[in-house]
């Protein structure tokens, strides 16, 4: 009859047992990449354990350099940066994740409609795809994110709302492929309803593909809010790395001084390892997938 | 498939008038202030009449209609914070953007293809990973972050090149050459900038179509005609591998746009991008329109390009 | 091989630029003609500075004034003549003929003459130029004007007011010969479109540059230029442009300026921006707790202003008045409340109640701070406060829409001729004027009262109020005596009657608390004495930027 059917809920079962044997299937860029989403994680989870509100509330002179009291020194406002950048770390995760779950999500289930019912729903569908690759993503999102204020969590709506395209049609793709199968017609000839077929059939063939798109998109959200914040657009009662850019940037005087070699550099390089290692375990997950597959 | 383009080019338009009108921030209640501004206040008498000529008192759809029409004269409107016609703003600044955007697209697809290429031809050697690695690094991080790092490095401690313009202000200049030159050297850190964040996605694109080309019988049969090696890898290769890398040039205008606002306003270059983010701060949102209006009509016409070019290029796509 | 051809040709172009490097640090820029200097300063683009094209605000009104002459001029201390060389008043205080200077001249070479002000009054009155002073409570205050002779004019007003002199002094004359042709200034930008009569004149501008240049008019009638040739650049940081010496004036923070102080090549100048001041709003009307007068003067002793200006102003600021003028201002009036920190009067005047109220500020550095130092304190005398910090837009929208409880803004208003009290605390205004916009800024100053946009653009009606209405900031309360004598100071003749009225306001008002004052910013000043010495610092109505103003560019006694 039909491997894939059983091969895949082998794999559902496999997946859960053999999640840390695909680790090991990863490249070093890859486990490198794990190790450093991993300190990310940690050091969220102190921040929001142990640092409390040392984030926004002032707590030495403005613009100290690293000593022992302040790690990494203070910025222009006297509070302490190792307790922005932990918090900040907190906010891009939450920002990635939330986006990028939120995108893989509306995108799944339009692409799962879109695959399934064909005709003008998928015309609709594929369509504002369409528009929206065409148009401009960062001059929209800069658009949007102006309109709708800045708050952390209009910004999420804002990114989820011009990268749910990508998982729709990668999962509408899949859910074509699947459609004709001989398990999917035996099914439906049993009575099997649209629910039934998306829970038991589509969603478990989607998860893989969905999940590697998702990752994509993690990274993708990331860089988005940054951006955002960079320009000024973003929550600045957030402190996310972008706002912390922001502000030191432009403070007068940051470029030669020496404030730049910690305010500056700090959140720079924060950034750039974390969407780095999101990308390496993102390409090797592709990797594996594909393999998989 | 015309058609198709149609419909799009009708959705943004509508979108573009829609979506500055319900953002909240009205343009008149103040003036956004600099360091050493004031805001100018206006009366409730000013805001009617400003409305009224902007037409902002008329029923919704007919403002859709006017706007339509003035914008088939090519009329964008006045900008409300400088006063003057957007399209001629736009105009001004038009050619600094599309300078460094095809510069560095020139570069990073020429030198992308290249370095792919090679990696190709040396797949999973040490210089093949190398290149990997570095590629992805640089791709991956944000256009705007590396713009800083090269603004720190090379702008701000090792001054050479200028901290920001296009351009250097009211000099006079000898020679052309003299002339292109400081364009040049006000261009280069946001040139290389974008080229350096370019640059992955083409190494990707040329080392994958040449992994399969290469794979392919012609390329040994030239091979045991004894040909050089160069001339196998750009000659027959390479050539055989462009139709995708070509068709990604055009499309990939639209990321470089994205990047170019970036870029734009971490060196205080005079472009559209920086016209853009200027205009967002003060809700202008007539000038908003119309940036993002000429940007998208690019961006489609871009598209359009695309499909032409790949067609031409490679028959065998219907 | 083609393609290996143009990637090395590529290559020797970006080396040929890196190479380059050696010769990047030499001022291209025809700077210093001999003996005189050529000042830079930092720009942006401000639009075209004709009265009519310039944006709004400080940066772009400051380059206008410098193309154009208005009547009088003001200086450290009042208003001076200018092209007014003198003027007369008539008994009822609506007839003013000024007699003008003889000798001045449009940067064209034609005379200035009394016509042209004849036809600058009755241009403005159709096309509203940016910073529109002429209209007051919807009206446009001038009558009729009549040309006496060649460099005579007499203007009527509509009613007498102590602020019109003033008003008619700031006005910007526009030549007759050129604008007598034009329909629609706001799209005029012909190359004589910038000619005026004022000491520079216009070289160059460049809108997406942001770059201006002005040269010195050598046959202005008034005092001489003091330098041949000002610049305007944008620079990306105005602190490193000074150090590299591309700028020659630049206003540090408190962290950067100390590298300045105590030496020999730089002056250090503080200058206190009277004019603005950070206030806590209260909306009275939204929550009827705070009409409670022991209730406000509770708040107002509560909040320890000295500790604001040292920790957020670090060090640099000056306590406001709560009679709201500065005590800069000769209106001043030393004998109110000023509410000293005390937090046993406050907890006394409390009677042991407690309060919970939110408070609204914005994310800027400075709002924050202010808000959680403010919060700190009032917590000793039982008012609990929870800060909610937006974005500025917001907080301006909210404080216009009412849509707060309590509220931290810096605003101006505070400049010049106090009749700006009349428009704040007074709640009957004389042609029943409808809400006005908030006055939102940050050390800034501006000319005489307020500026209005109000554009016809060719359509003909251009009408808008020029007052900087901020009764806004008053929501909820009003007091009769207040409103009496509010309206009565601005017509009364008598000046010394005047000032009675005036202080017996502020006493009023220090009495009342409508709003709570808190302290005016300090901007720090670094330039080279060397390099030029001629800033004007402070003036009379405005101390927030010498290089705004047009005095600070001409030599004086």
């Amino acid at each position: 009859m039909n491997i894939s059917c059983f091969s895949t809920s082998k794999y559902m079962g496999k997946k859960v047992q053999g999640k840390f044997k695909i680790i090991k299937l990863f490249s070093t860029y890859g486990k490198f990449g794990i190790i450093v989403i991993l300190f990310m994680l940690f050091i969220g989870i102190v921040s929001i354990l142990f640092m409390g509100n040392s984030y926004k509330i002032p707590s030495g002179r403005s613009l100290e350099a690293p000593s022992l009291v302040h790690l990494l020194g203070t910025d222009d406002l006297g509070i302490d940066l190792l307790a922005q950048i932990c918090h900040g770390a907190v906010v891009s995760i939450l920002v990635g994740f939330c986006s990028a779950a939120l995108a893989g999500i509306g995108g799944s289930i339009f692409g799962i409609l879109s695959g399934y019912y064909g005709g003008w729903m998928d015309k609709l569908v594929m369509g504002i795809c369409d528009t929206l690759m065409v148009i401009p993503q960062l001059p929209l999102m800069i658009i949007l994110g102006a309109l709708f204020g800045p708050s952390i969590k209009n910004i999420v709506l804002v990114i989820a709302l011009l990268s749910w395209s990508r998982p729709a049609r990668i999962v509408r793709s899949k859910v074509l492929s699947m459609r004709h199968e001989r398990y999917i017609t035996a099914s439906q000839s049993y009575g099997a309803g649209f629910l039934h077929l998306v829970v038991k059939h589509f969603l478990p063939g989607v998860f893989p593909i969905m999940m590697v798109s998702v990752i994509g998109t993690i990274s993708h959200a990331i860089r988005a809010e940054a951006s955002l914040s960079f320009l000024g657009l973003g929550d600045p009662t957030s402190k996310s790395w972008g706002v912390i850019l922001n502000r030191s940037i432009n403070f007068k005087g940051i470029y030669f001084t020496d404030y730049w070699k910690w305010w500056v550099m700090a959140p720079l390089s924060m950034l750039i390892l974390l969407v780095l290692s999101i990308s390496f375990v993102s390409r090797d997950m592709e990797k594996v997938a594909n393999k998989k597959l | 498939m015309k058609k198709h383009y149609f419909l799009i080019l009708f959705i943004i338009i509508a979108i573009n008038f829609f979506l500055p009108r319900a953002m909240p921030g009205d343009p008149f209640l103040y003036i956004s202030v600099e360091e050493g501004g004031v805001a100018t206040t206006f009366s409730q008498n000013q805001i009617e009449q400003y409305k009224a000529y902007y037409g902002l008192d008329k029923p919704l759809y007919i403002q859709f209609f006017n706007y339509i029409r003035k914008l088939l004269r090519g009329d964008l409107g006045y900008s409300i914070y400088y006063d003057t016609s957007v399209s001629k703003m736009i105009l001004i600044r038009m050619p600094w953007t599309i300078f460094i955007v095809v510069c560095s697209l020139f570069l990073s697809s020429i030198f992308g293809t290249i370095i792919g290429a090679i990696s190709a031809y040396v797949r999973e050697k040490c210089a093949d990973k190398l290149m990997y690695i570095f590629m992805i690094v640089f791709s991956e991080i944000p256009s705007f972050l590396l713009g800083l790092l090269l603004l720190f490095v090379f702008a701000a401690k090792l001054k050479c090149f200028p901290l920001s313009g296009g351009i250097t202000a009211f000099a006079s200049y000898d020679t052309v050459w003299s002339y292109w030159y400081d364009i040049l050297h006000h261009a280069a850190l946001p040139i290389i900038t974008l080229t350096l964040a370019g640059l992955g996605n083409y190494y990707l694109l040329s080392r994958n179509s040449m992994l399969s080309v290469l794979s392919k019988d012609y390329i040994n049969t030239a091979r045991a005609k004894g040909l050089k090696k160069g001339r196998i890898l750009f000659k027959h290769a390479l050539r055989n591998s462009l139709p995708p890398i070509i068709a990604r040039m055009f499309m990939s205008l639209g990321n470089l746009f994205g990047g170019a606002v970036l870029v734009e306003n971490v060196f205080a270059y005079p472009g559209v991008g920086k016209l853009m983010s200027e205009a967002v701060r003060t809700r202008d949102y007539v000038l908003i329109q119309g940036i993002f209006l000429v940007v998208a009509l690019m961006m489609l016409l871009m598209n359009c390009l695309a499909d032409i070019v790949y067609k031409k290029l490679d028959p065998r796509i219907i | 091989m083609k393609k290996n051809i143009t990637a090395i040709v590529l290559c020797f172009v970006m080396i040929l630029g890196l190479v380059g490097c050696a010769g990047v640090n030499k001022n291209k820029s025809a700077s210093n003609v001999s003996g005189k200097v050529t000042l830079r300063l930092a720009g942006g683009d401000t639009g075209l500075p004709t009265p009519f094209k310039h944006t709004s605000g400080g940066p772009g009104a400051s380059k206008m004034w410098l193309l154009y002459d208005s009547l009088f001029e003001k200086d450290e201390k009042g208003d001076i003549p200018w092209l007014a060389k003198s003027w007369d008043v008539s008994k009822d205080g609506m007839v003013y003929t000024f007699y003008m200077q003889k000798n001045a001249l449009w940067h064209d070479g034609k005379p200035l003459t009394a016509e042209d002000v004849a036809f600058t009054l009755a241009y403005y009155k159709e096309h509203p130029p940016v910073g529109n002073d002429l209209v007051d409570d919807g009206q446009y205050i001038i009558a009729d004007s009549k040309v006496i002779d060649t460099y005579t004019i007499q203007i009527t007003t509509n009613c007498y007011k102590n602020t019109y002199l003033s008003k008619l002094g700031s006005v910007n004359i526009i030549p007759k010969h050129i604008w007598e042709n034009v329909k629609d200034p706001a799209t005029y930008e012909a190359k004589d479109a910038t000619v005026g009569s004022g000491p520079y004149k216009m070289d160059s501008y460049n809108a997406e540059q942001g770059t201006y240049r002005y040269v010195a008019f050598d046959k202005y009638w008034g005092l001489k230029p003091a330098v041949a040739a000002i610049e305007w650049v944008p620079v990306s940081d105005s602190i490193l442009a000074f150090e590299n010496d591309e700028i020659d004036l630049c206003m540090p923070t408190g962290d950067v300026v100390s590298r300045y102080e105590n030496k020999d090549e730089y002056t250090v100048v503080k200058v206190s921006a009277y004019r603005n001041s950070y206030r806590m709003v209260l909306n009275m009307k939204a929550v009827p707790e705070l009409q409670n007068v022991a209730l406000r003067k509770a708040l107002a002793y509560a909040i320890d202003r000295q500790e604001l200006v040292d920790k957020v102003g670090r060090g640099t600021g000056v306590i406001s008045s709560m009679g709201y003028v500065p005590s800069a201002s000769p209106w001043y009036n030393s004998n109110i409340e000023q509410y000293d920190f005390n937090l046993g009067k406050a907890k006394e005047l409390l009677g042991g109640k407690t309060y919970s109220f939110k408070l609204l500020t914005d994310n800027s550095g400075s709002g924050t701070k202010i808000a959680e130092l403010m919060k700190i304190s009032l917590a000793k005398v039982g008012i609990e406060l929870t800060v909610e910090s937006v974005e500025t837009k917001t907080r301006d929208s909210a404080i216009q829409n009412g849509q707060y409880q309590l509220a931290i803004t810096q605003a101006g208003g505070m400049g010049g001729d106090p009749d700006y009290l009349r428009s704040i605390y007074a709640n009957t205004n004389a042609a029943g004027n409808s809400k006005t916009s908030m006055s939102n800024s940050n050390n800034s100053g501006t000319k005489g009262q307020g500026q209005g946009k109000g554009q016809g653009k060719g359509q003909g009606k251009g009408q808008g109020s020029g007052n900087s209405n901020n009764s806004i900031m008053i929501r909820g309360w009003s007091n009769q005596r207040v409103n009496e004598l509010a309206n009565a100071q601005v017509t009364e003749i008598d000046q010394t009657k005047r000032k009675e009225m005036i202080f017996e306001l502020q006493k009023l008002i220090s009495d009342q608390v409508p709003m709570i004052m808190l302290y005016s910013t300090t901007t720090n000043f670094v330039y080279r004495p060397a390099k030029y010495n001629g800033w004007m610092m402070n003036r009379y109505d405005n101390n927030a930027r010498c290089d705004f103003y047009k005095l600070s560019y001409v030599i004086r006694k």
